[in-house]
């Protein structure tokens, strides 16, 4: 008579957790195609967005107060610098390209490969 | 029988031990080491432009085919998907197999980008990109290889400007009809969803506000996921593999607060590009327009851009010489890991070979 293979407790536990996966997403999904979840998802981001635009506005002012830069003004200077990097970098490549100091060559492979099935 | 039955139960009983022993060990290292490093192929960077930079691959083959690869990454998310670890890197099997790689990927939006536009990503950023392989290569044929919304840019450039040096173009999952991303509709609900209060409070569209969209598509996968690799600690590849997608899944990109405007305005909410409505600064798109061609690739359980919404694409398009096809497996397991390595990546090796010359 066989014997009934021993059940693995381990195989059996993460096929529960691949089924309460799967459950998990179609229900979660089912839940956010809702028009009310969208409502109130929507309305928290609102909330949560006008929260932080007031944060915002409030340590504006209090930074000014203290004659210091905000967050978005150092952002700003930031971006500033950036791109005149950017711009020293373009001077830099036609500068050199004038004086005919061209970058390190580096090996250009022939292009003339074909497919493997047409290869001569 | 119970002889035969025994030693099964106690080469469980050591595996399992053996395994508890390894999560243990492993575990500490988990947390006390660095992920593997992503996207290290040698590489030349071209361009380096606030949000956009684009990279050429240094060659692995002596000979390559004649027409070079612009691979275009979708804006949300990092480019290394592409390039994950030497052995798990489509850029390193391109370039084994005898392509010249390009790729045109993105940074986070700098708080003065906030005003880019659709019109600079189409019009200005992929443009300049293929005019500086053209100038590397020699070449006026392009590839242009698009994954996600990487593909609806690299579309809505082939259809405007692409016909004078488009030699292929290949969309990875890209959507066309963005009615039928339903979890997505539900987010940009344009009854509750106002993005111009998004756009005007935040300047550029919050990554982590798009990183959330991206995990309530999928509500469980998150426990689900560390449940698993609580589980696997003892499997250094599973490990290794897992470290790689979670940190390029939670790697999302802030999106240029006018891009995202437009394209919820146009796309999520008004469907002009199924519609034929759409426009890219005031130019109409026609995607019959492209007649270079056209493979797009789909993934069966693809949660992010459903069938539904990638799949009228193909009857879209005005190329003779098109393909549409659909492959096992998930919106990133697709392009990367096993299952990409098998499925993927030769099909598009064979498929561009016979095209490239």
């Amino acid at each position: 008579m066989a014997v009934p293979p021993i059940p693995d407790p381990g195989a059996m536990l993460r096929d529960m957790l691949g089924q309460w996966e799967s459950m998990a997403n179609n229900f979660g999904g089912e839940v956010m195609k809702s028009g009310e979840f969208g409502r109130a998802l929507q309305g928290a981001n609102a909330a949560a967005m006008r929260a932080q635009a007031a944060t915002h506005q409030m340590m504006d002012r209090a930074l000014a107060a203290a004659n210091m830069p905000s967050r978005s003004e150092v952002e700003d200077i930031s971006a500033r610098l950036a791109r005149i990097e950017e711009a020293v970098q373009r001077i830099e490549g036609l500068l050199m390209a004038q004086a005919g100091i061209a970058p390190p060559e580096r090996p250009r492979p022939k292009r003339t490969r074909t497919p493997p099935g047409k290869a001569a | 029988m119970s002889e035969a039955a025994a030693p099964d139960i106690f080469d469980a009983a050591r595996r399992e031990f053996d395994r508890a022993m390894q999560r243990n060990l492993k575990g500490l290292g988990y947390f006390a080491s660095p992920g593997p490093a992503l996207g290290a192929s040698p590489k030349d960077v071209l361009i380096q432009r606030g949000t956009m930079s684009l990279y050429h691959y240094h060659p692995m083959s002596d000979e390559v085919y004649r027409v070079p690869i612009l691979l275009v990454m979708a804006t949300t998310n990092r480019g290394y998907i592409f390039d994950m670890v030497p052995g798990q890197s489509l850029v390193e099997y391109l370039l084994k197999s005898g392509f010249d790689v390009f790729m045109l990927d993105w940074n986070p939006p700098r708080s003065d980008e906030r005003g880019l536009a659709l019109k600079d990503y189409v019009l200005d950023f992929l443009p300049a990109a293929v005019e500086r392989v053209q100038r590397e290569t020699g070449e006026n044929d392009v590839t242009v290889v698009g994954y996600c919304f990487g593909g609806v840019l690299s579309l809505l450039w082939a259809a405007l400007e692409g016909a004078p040096v488009l030699k292929n173009l290949v969309c990875f999952t890209t959507p066309v009809d963005f009615s039928k991303m339903e979890m997505f509709q539900t987010w940009a609900d344009k009854r509750f969803f106002d993005v111009d209060r998004l756009v005007d409070t935040f300047g550029n569209c919050p990554g982590d506000y798009l990183y959330t969209a991206f995990d309530m598509l999928r509500p469980g996968a998150r426990v689900a996921g560390n449940i698993r690799l609580l589980d696997n600690l003892w499997n250094d590849e599973f490990v290794k593999s897992f470290r790689m997608f979670d940190r390029w899944a939670s790697d999302v990109l802030p999106l240029a607060g006018e891009y995202f405007r437009e394209t919820t305005r146009k796309l999520m909410w008004d469907n002009q590009l199924l519609h034929g409505t759409m426009d890219v600064a005031g130019r109409p798109v026609d995607l019959a327009k492209i007649t270079a061609p056209f493979l797009h690739v789909t993934a069966e359980h693809d949660h992010i851009v459903p069938s539904a919404a990638s799949a009228p694409l193909i009857d879209m398009i005005g190329a003779t010489d098109k393909q549409q096809v659909t492959m096992k497996g998930g919106h990133v397991s697709l392009i990367a890991g096993g299952n990409a390595i098998k499925r993927l990546w030769p099909t598009l090796v064979e498929w561009l070979g016979e095209r490239s010359t």
